[in-house]
């Protein structure tokens, strides 16, 4: 804090970290546990935050195949209920002549939760093995991610707006199915994913790089 | 990594490295803020609890509310509705109270100690704060609907959109680095 900072150099050998809560620099030395600005736990780079990710990366690509798979939504009709998938449903998006709001559904509900496992997990495996991969690359794969990625709840509040809408007409009703739950956790958990990985871990396995 | 620079108005100093925005020259319009979280508080009460649209199907009339879609989710699938409840309702409306009591803090120039967690959870709800994702969902579920019934739009919805604006500009505003430059009196 004290010595002046050398551009060029990287903060850890300068001996300062960043607090990511308050944006504030201390020294690493004496400062190994909490920053001294606002009291949050603090370290050089965010702990186990490889580990996390895999953890929550597991987790999405186990339920997305549930999520995909059973039904999401059930349309009960004159007592009888038919079930659409999240497939099933762009599809007859798409056949009802509405292809714009089939495409949001598609990159939002389809597209998106998928492009976000592959991404966070080819992020993750070239920071932890050191791949020599374009970092700049890598962080624009993740910013992507990272804005991307609350879009995928979309599809949820569309569920509550339908239930809602078709709940006291006894001739029409919607139920959310299996699917529903199962996407909420494979959207929940990646967008944790995303948060855990520590984007300065891409830099580390490309040191030499500018 | 660099000193950090002294940056005159309407400047914005990005990492040489990656090009990701370091921070910056802006210094927070609090009142501005402190008006905004005001009236999004204010705002929020109708915008969830009126009705967004009135279906008419079969002859049957339907008012539907944010609210009341996202409470009735909780008998068939608690997961979803917590998740929709937490991002359309508890985030928004606790993002504005977080903002106004820090605001109010800095205005009044006092210094609580619960100025700290409230900062902190400021950070985090901005991410889970997702109003212009439930805006596009209710355009998507329009268009879902309109196959089926007529639809009348309702003054909630008015309420939603504007309550989404003032949401987004108060964010716009919001500077983190300034609350807590404030908070640890420098």
């Amino acid at each position: 804090m004290n010595k002046p900072l050398k551009s060029g150099l990287s903060a850890i050998q300068q001996d300062t970290q960043l607090c990511k809560e308050c944006d504030r620099s201390s020294t690493i030395s004496q400062h190994k546990t909490h920053c001294p600005h606002c009291g949050t736990p603090i370290s050089v780079r965010t702990k186990h935050s490889i580990q996390k990710t895999w953890a929550l990366l597991c987790i999405a690509f186990i339920f997305i195949f549930p999520a995909n798979i059973y039904p999401i939504t059930f349309l009960v009709k004159n007592n009888e209920a038919y079930p659409d998938t999240i497939f099933s449903g762009i599809m007859t998006l798409v056949s009802t002549g509405m292809p714009g709001i089939a495409l949001i559904v598609f990159v939002a509900s389809m597209l998106v939760p998928v492009l976000k496992i592959i991404a966070l997990a080819v992020i993750s495996l070239a920071a932890h093995f050191k791949w020599k991969m374009n970092p700049k690359r890598q962080l624009l794969a993740y910013t992507i991610v990272d804005w991307i990625g609350r879009w995928s709840i979309l599809d949820l509040f569309v569920i509550s707006i339908m239930m809602a809408v078709f709940d006291k007409g006894n001739l029409l009703s919607v139920y959310p199915g299996i699917a529903a739950t199962s996407f909420t956790v494979v959207v929940i958990t990646t967008l944790f994913a995303a948060q855990s990985f520590d984007t300065r871990l891409i830099w580390d396995a490309n040191l030499d790089a500018n | 990594m660099s000193e950090r620079p002294a940056l005159t108005k309407g400047y914005v100093a990005k990492c040489s490295r990656c090009q990701h925005t370091l921070y910056k020259a802006k210094v927070a319009n609090v009142k501005k803020i402190l008006a905004l979280a005001l009236s999004a508080l204010l705002l929020a009460v109708p915008a969830f609890s009126f009705s967004l649209v009135s279906v008419h199907l079969l002859g049957v009339t339907e008012q539907t509310s944010l609210l009341q879609g996202a409470l009735l989710l909780i008998g068939f699938a608690p997961i979803v509705a917590l998740v929709v409840i937490f991002c359309a309702v508890v985030a928004p409306v606790l993002l504005a109270a977080c903002m106004c009591f820090s605001s109010a803090c800095v205005v009044l120039n006092k210094r609580p100690r619960l100025l700290n967690p409230v900062l902190k959870l400021t950070s985090v709800l901005i991410h889970w704060s997702m109003l212009e994702v439930y805006i596009v969902s209710f355009m998507v579920a329009l268009f879902k609907l309109s196959s089926y019934a007529d639809i009348y739009y309702d003054s909630g919805l008015f309420f939603l959109v504007a309550l989404l604006i003032l949401n987004m500009s108060m964010i716009c505003e919001y500077s983190n680095a300034y609350y807590w430059s404030f908070l640890t009196n420098e």
